[in-house]
């Protein structure tokens, strides 16, 4: 009963089961046209990715599934083999504009959005334009200037920094009030909740937040929000040399008590939002669907399918 | 255009009726079942579930399972999606349905008794973070 075979079949579905924010499914309005799903350019991955336009284009949505081996689903009298769950959460479009905005940024000028945002592979991605959230914030990450009735931008990094940096604040303040366990992807929430007043947590929040944020941002921007956010990398290999060493190395006194410490949060820290984002990126990069899949954060028990 | 690329075509979203949909009992079993279509659900499986205060049991294919009911999150409505007909191409503008709706569903475990450690309880969680990462920010 728990086959291991991968599923061939998920992309020859016919049928899906989602949880929607109500805004997606509402009755639209007279003259609009229904919600539709498109595939525009993952703003992290650079592939293809699905997404979802509330009627009238007004309001974007993400696509992600969660996805856990071995699952399947009764619905009525029926069976449904694909036991994936799909999420239709409210997206800020400014992630999926970004890339566009940086790109014409190059050149140094101001300039119409609607002069910069064109993508043949993407065709649909003009409709990010119509997004109310899109006029509301353009100026979080361009300057803007207007002349007339015609507004211009120019892409700051400055701002966009600021920018990204509100939304670490956000995430991690949510994260807090939320039972997600930040610390490892194996602990129990038992185990989390005990530590909740340990010096090591809110480097943990920080860094799981710029995680999260990071599955919408180019792998340049995610850096230079790290930078930002005051947190030092750590997939270089003399971070991840023991602290034993790096004393030798940087001549200092053996302390016994200080260093094991800070060693101990920043090893907890690293391993599981590194290794998730990547997990996350590469199967948004296989999953043919073309949705992203949120597993990796949301389930501390799953496994890393690797054997 | 010269080229067309398959990021150009669009699927539309049929809402129909959402508040008339069928309203089905909706069960997530912690195993690959390798069919989809019709199934005696009621007459197999629900006949057998026990629902004891906080956990609801039942034996699948030999197997003991312990489930637990979660409600899908405020502000939001679960949706059996359909396609009744499949693209001959992946260039085609294609149109899925809702077929039913549904606010509550259960999970189960195999053995395990339902904590809130298990990955979907924790899935409920995502549209509160969702709101924070794409929320809009104060000036």
């Amino acid at each position: 009963m728990t086959t291991k075979k991968k599923r061939s079949s998920n992309t020859q579905n016919d049928r899906w089961v989602a949880i929607a924010a109500d805004s997606a499914v509402e009755a639209s309005k007279v003259g609009d046209s229904g919600p539709v799903f498109v595939r525009l350019r993952n703003p992290a991955t650079d592939a293809a990715s699905l997404y979802l336009f509330g009627s009238g284009d007004s309001q974007l949505y993400e696509v992600k599934a969660f996805n856990e081996d071995c699952h399947s689903w009764f619905v009525g009298q029926t069976v449904q083999r694909d036991g994936r769950l799909l999420y239709f959460t409210p997206m800020d479009p400014l992630f999926l504009l970004l890339p566009y905005l940086m790109k014409a940024g190059k050149e140094g000028k101001f300039q119409p959005v609607q002069q910069v945002v064109m993508d043949e592979d993407y065709p649909a991605c003009t409709r990010l334009l119509s997004c109310s959230q899109t006029q509301a914030s353009l100026h979080h990450v361009a300057e803007e200037k207007e002349v007339g009735s015609q507004k211009f931008h120019r892409y700051s990094q400055e701002k966009t920094m600021e920018w990204l940096k509100k939304k670490v604040d956000k995430t991690v303040r949510a994260l807090k009030t939320s039972n997600i366990s930040v610390g490892g992807g194996v602990k129990s929430m038992t185990y989390i909740r005990a530590k909740q007043e340990s010096d090591a947590r809110e480097e943990d929040y920080l860094r799981y937040a710029h995680g999260l944020i990071s599955d919408y941002i180019s792998d340049d921007l995610s850096r230079e929000l790290l930078k930002a956010l005051g947190l030092p990398e750590i997939s270089s290999p003399k971070e991840l040399e023991p602290p034993s060493k790096k004393r030798k190395m940087s001549d200092r006194p053996v302390e016994a008590g200080e260093d094991y410490t800070k060693f101990n949060s920043a090893d907890f820290a690293r391993k599981p939002p590194k290794k998730m984002t990547a997990a996350q990126k590469s199967l948004a990069k296989v999953d043919k669907s073309g949705m992203k899949t949120m597993s990796a954060f949301f389930s501390p028990k799953v496994k890393t399918e690797k054997n | 255009m010269q080229r067309m690329s398959a990021n150009g075509s669009v699927t539309s979203l049929q809402l129909g009726s959402v508040a008339g949909a069928e309203k089905p009992d909706v069960h997530l079993l912690p195993c690959e079942i390798e069919h989809d279509g019709p199934a005696e659900v009621t007459r197999y499986f629900t006949a057998a579930l026990k629902d004891r205060k906080h956990e609801k049991s039942v034996s699948f294919r030999g197997r003991g399972l312990k489930g637990q009911e979660v409600s899908c999150p405020h502000g939001y409505t679960g949706l059996v999606l359909r396609e009744n007909h499949k693209p001959t191409s992946d260039q085609e503008d294609r149109t899925v349905r809702v077929s039913s709706v549904f606010h509550r569903f259960t999970y189960w475990n195999l053995d395990t008794p339902p904590t809130s450690d298990d990955g979907v309880v924790m899935a409920m969680a995502w549209p509160e973070i969702a709101e924070a990462i794409h929320g809009l920010v104060d000036d």
